[in-house]
Parts: structure tokens; C-alpha cells; sequence
């Protein structure tokens, strides 16, 4: 009885994470210092914090828990056409699965050289 | 048939068809309204007098047994219980409930949900059918706590025509089904709660295909709460435990 | 009619949990869309200084300010209707879902969406 359920709990508790991590985000992003109040992003205004192994790992945590959301919610959408077979279906997940892996890595890379 | 002066007239707007429901079309219909009339008097004034191929099924006529649901200006509602008055306009849409398969104008075939109904098993199912004991449920348990509105399904299918994921989904449940097996769960004299969970889980057909769009609840004719029926269950499918004699 | 003709009948204020349903799949769509995006223009940031800010160019014109500004009140509407949704789960205001819809995903969301979206409409004006 256990794995849709963990699955529709998991949609609420990602969501409400979500809600506290990209609060905290946009402050990082255009509140946290004079530059970006400024609203002056750029390179050299993101720098220090970038390069920071921890502000990396909170923003690829960020980036895999808002990818497990929004994929799973295109699951569901998938899922409410009967139209589309259980076998279609069970493609459409496979696919989600490998979709998810390669935008995470795309992701997570987008800190390689820093 | 002329309308006498003075009187409000409705144009009555109804989706019609042939037999298997090929053919449609929709047919208007002037009638003069009457005291207290409801919609299903309006259509039998509309058979008596004018038409007397439209098809339409009632039987009670006093909202109790739900066989006159239909489309009323795209709302599933009981045609004895809707006063033609209380409508918003003078030109009224009657069609047959969506979701299920059109036999003659606004004759439907509840087949698709009495198909999903049977699913959860509806019945009943004691620990020992043959026993002549009493079975005495507490006040205090969850049955006699949580189900006094729920168990006042007259199983019109307002609910199961008004469902969003039902227009795109044949294989879902639908709110009526698993609000019986709501009831059953909670019943602690009932003993199939694995064959319903079962079912209740499908990830095509249980209780998660419901995305809370309220639609059901809106239209039930006995005001059932019935996502909250579908909300509970979803809770409690994490850990299963329903209170058993 | 089918249930979609429900929802776009005259009957809306009855069926605003509908219209909470359509709000939070389409706002879901767009969002994914934009992770995509986001994602995208964010791993410039290992071309260097130069490629970086030069792909954060694009977004100074006032098309995507404007983008940037729908972009802030569809995230509010995904996120206030899920926190109503969620509530809705746990058991709590089943009974005044539409009001909850109204108060919460409207309301509070208009008023953040306001508080966010004219500092952002005017600092693209003042610096364009």
C-alpha cells in the first residue's frame, strides 16, 4: 500500500520545501548584498558565492528537489488519461526517470570550472 | 402552442438524439412557467404537449432516488429538485450527464459507474456470515464519528458526471465508489479491507487520481463532503488501519 | 457538455476548486519550462565572466522584464494554491475551499505579487 502513497505525501513535502527554498533564493539572489539590490547580476556579483561548496550543494539540493516535484507532476498529468495504456504509462515514467538524471547532471555541471 | 399574455415563458434548450446517441442536436422548447415548477415539470409539460418523443427517465420525483440526473446549464443536478425559477436566465440548458454514454436524448447508462461501483465491492462483508450475534459499534469509533454525512448516496451520478478526471478517465474510480468503500473501511464489522485497499491504490484508478477539484462535492444532491471521503483514505493509505470487531 | 463546459459556465464561483486545479497544472507546466530555461542560461557560468554576462544581457530588455514580472506571479499562484491544497490533504478547511482559494492563492498572493512586482516593473523603467 506504500509506494503511491509515500509518492503523494512526497508532492506535498517537496512543494512546501520548495516554497521555503526559493523564498530563500530570490533573497540570496537579488536581496543579499548592494549589487544585487542593485539589481546588477553578473558574473562578478554571484562569483564569491558560487564558487562555495556549500552554497553549490543547498542550490543543487534545491535543483533535485524542484526537479522530483515538477516531474512527478507531469507524471500525474500523464496518468489521469486512460487514453494513454498501462504499458504507455510505465514507458512515460521510465522516461521521466532519465529525463530527471540528465537535467539533474545538466544541472549539477553548470558548476564545473569554477 | 401559443402562450397565453402575462406569462413568463422559458426557452428550454435540450440536447437531443437518437437512439445510441448519434444524431445529436439541440432542440428548443418554450414553456410557461408554473408555480413551483422544476425542471422536471418543465420537461413533462414539454412531452405532454409538444413533443412526445423526448426521452427522459424520473421516478420518485422528491429527490430521493436520483434517477432524473442530468445537465441543467452545464451543472449534473436532480431535474425534480432544480426550480426552473431559481435558474439564472429564461433560456435554460438541459443535456444528459457528461461522462457516460448517451442511450437516447437525456437518457443516460449508468453501466460506467455501477461498473466502478462494483470494484470496491460494495457489499458488505461480516467475519462470519452465519453469526446471530448483535455486533455493537462504539459511539466513540471512527464509523459512528466520521461517516453520519457520508452515507446518503443515492447513487444518481451527479458526482461521477461532474468529475474533472472522469472526462479523461475511464479507469478511475470516481467519488461515489470510493465513498462506499469509505464507508465500508470504516465499518468495524466489515472485513475486505485488503481486496479494497487493493483497488483504492491502483495508480490509474484509486483515490490518487483525484486532484481535489471539489467538482463532486458541488453537485452531490445529499451534500455528501465527498473529497473529504477521497482525502481521508488518501491519509490513511500510508499506514492502513482500520478499526475491526 | 462535458465537466470542462462545467467549470466555464456561469456556475464559476461554485466550481473555483476547478479553476484552482487548472491554475496549478498550467502554472506547473510553465514553471518546469522555466527550470529548463533557468538551468540553461545558469551553466554559461562556466564560460567565464564574459559568456555569463553576456547571456545575463539578453534579459535587460523589457520583454523579459515584463517575462520576469509573470514569471514572479505565476510562481506565487503555484505556490499559494499548493499550500491551500496541501491544508486541503491534511484535513484542515474542507468546508471553505473556495474561500481558502480566494483568501490564500488570490488574496495573499495578490498582495505579494504586488509588493514584488512594481519595486521589479519600476526598477526596469528607472533603468531602461
Amino acid at each position: 500500500m506504500r509506494r503511491n502513497a509515500i509518492s503523494w505525501w512526497l508532492q506535498r513535502i517537496t512543494g512546501a520545501l520548495l516554497v521555503v527554498l526559493l523564498a530563500a533564493h530570490f533573497w540570496v539572489e537579488h536581496f543579499m548584498s548592494a549589487e544585487l539590490r542593485r539589481g546588477d547580476l553578473s558574473f562578478e556579483a554571484i562569483h564569491s558565492r558560487i564558487a562555495n561548496p556549500v552554497w553549490q550543494f543547498i542550490d543543487i539540493a534545491f535543483l533535485l528537489v524542484a526537479l522530483w516535484h515538477g516531474l512527478n507532476g507531469l507524471r500525474n498529468i500523464v496518468l489521469d488519461y486512460s487514453r494513454v495504456g498501462r504499458r504507455a504509462a510505465q514507458a512515460v515514467t521510465l522516461a521521466l526517470i532519465a529525463a530527471g538524471a540528465v537535467w539533474a547532471w545538466w544541472g549539477i555541471s553548470a558548476f564545473r570550472n569554477l | 402552442m401559443a402562450v397565453p399574455q402575462g406569462e413568463e415563458t422559458y426557452r428550454i434548450r435540450i440536447a437531443r438524439s437518437a437512439a445510441n446517441g448519434i444524431g445529436r442536436g439541440v432542440q428548443e422548447f418554450e414553456v410557461a412557467l408554473e408555480d413551483r415548477m422544476t425542471v422536471l415539470d418543465a420537461l413533462f409539460r414539454i412531452q405532454r404537449e409538444q413533443d412526445a418523443s423526448l426521452s427522459f427517465r424520473c421516478a420518485c420525483r422528491v429527490g430521493m432516488c436520483g434517477t432524473c440526473a442530468m445537465s441543467v446549464d452545464g451543472v449534473p443536478r436532480l431535474a425534480c429538485k432544480t426550480g426552473v425559477r431559481t435558474l439564472d436566465a429564461r433560456t435554460v440548458h438541459i443535456a444528459p450527464l457528461p461522462n457516460l454514454p448517451v442511450v437516447k436524448d437525456l437518457v443516460i447508462s449508468l453501466e460506467p459507474f455501477f461498473d466502478q461501483w462494483k470494484r470496491v465491492q460494495p457489499k458488505f462483508r461480516p467475519r462470519d456470515p452465519n453469526s446471530t450475534e448483535l455486533a455493537r459499534i462504539p459511539e466513540t469509533s471512527a464509523h459512528a464519528r466520521n461517516t453520519p454525512g457520508k452515507r446518503d448516496c443515492i447513487t444518481c451520478g451527479a458526482c461521477f458526471a461532474a468529475c474533472g478526471v472522469k472526462s479523461t478517465s475511464g479507469e478511475y474510480l470516481g467519488p461515489a465508489a470510493i465513498n462506499k468503500a469509505y464507508l465500508r473501511l470504516m465499518d468495524p464489522r466489515d472485513t475486505a479491507v485488503d481486496a479494497r485497499l487493493a483497488v483504492l491504490d491502483d495508480e490509474r484508478a484509486g483515490v490518487w487520481r483525484c486532484h481535489t477539484q471539489f467538482n463532486c462535492t458541488a453537485v452531490c444532491p445529499k451534500s455528501i463532503s465527498l473529497t473529504d471521503s477521497i482525502a481521508r483514505l488518501k491519509r490513511a493509505m500510508l499506514f492502513p488501519r482500520f478499526e475491526k470487531l | 457538455m462535458s465537466a470542462f463546459a462545467v467549470q466555464a459556465r456561469k456556475y464559476r464561483r461554485q466550481f473555483s476548486g476547478m479553476t484552482a486545479y487548472f491554475i496549478q497544472r498550467t502554472t506547473g507546466l510553465v514553471l518546469l519550462v522555466y527550470l529548463f530555461l533557468h538551468v540553461h542560461t545558469i551553466r554559461e557560468l562556466a564560460g567565464g565572466p564574459a559568456a555569463f554576462n553576456a547571456a545575463l544581457a539578453r534579459f535587460h530588455s523589457p520583454l523579459f522584464k515584463l517575462l520576469e514580472i509573470a514569471l514572479f506571479g505565476t510562481v506565487i499562484l503555484h505556490a499559494l494554491n499548493g499550500v491551500r491544497i496541501t491544508l486541503l490533504d491534511l484535513g484542515a478547511a474542507q468546508g471553505s475551499q473556495r474561500r481558502l482559494f480566494w483568501a490564500l492563492a488570490i488574496g495573499l498572493g495578490g498582495v505579494i505579487f504586488l509588493a514584488g512586482a512594481i519595486p521589479l516593473f519600476l526598477n526596469a523603467v528607472l533603468r531602461s
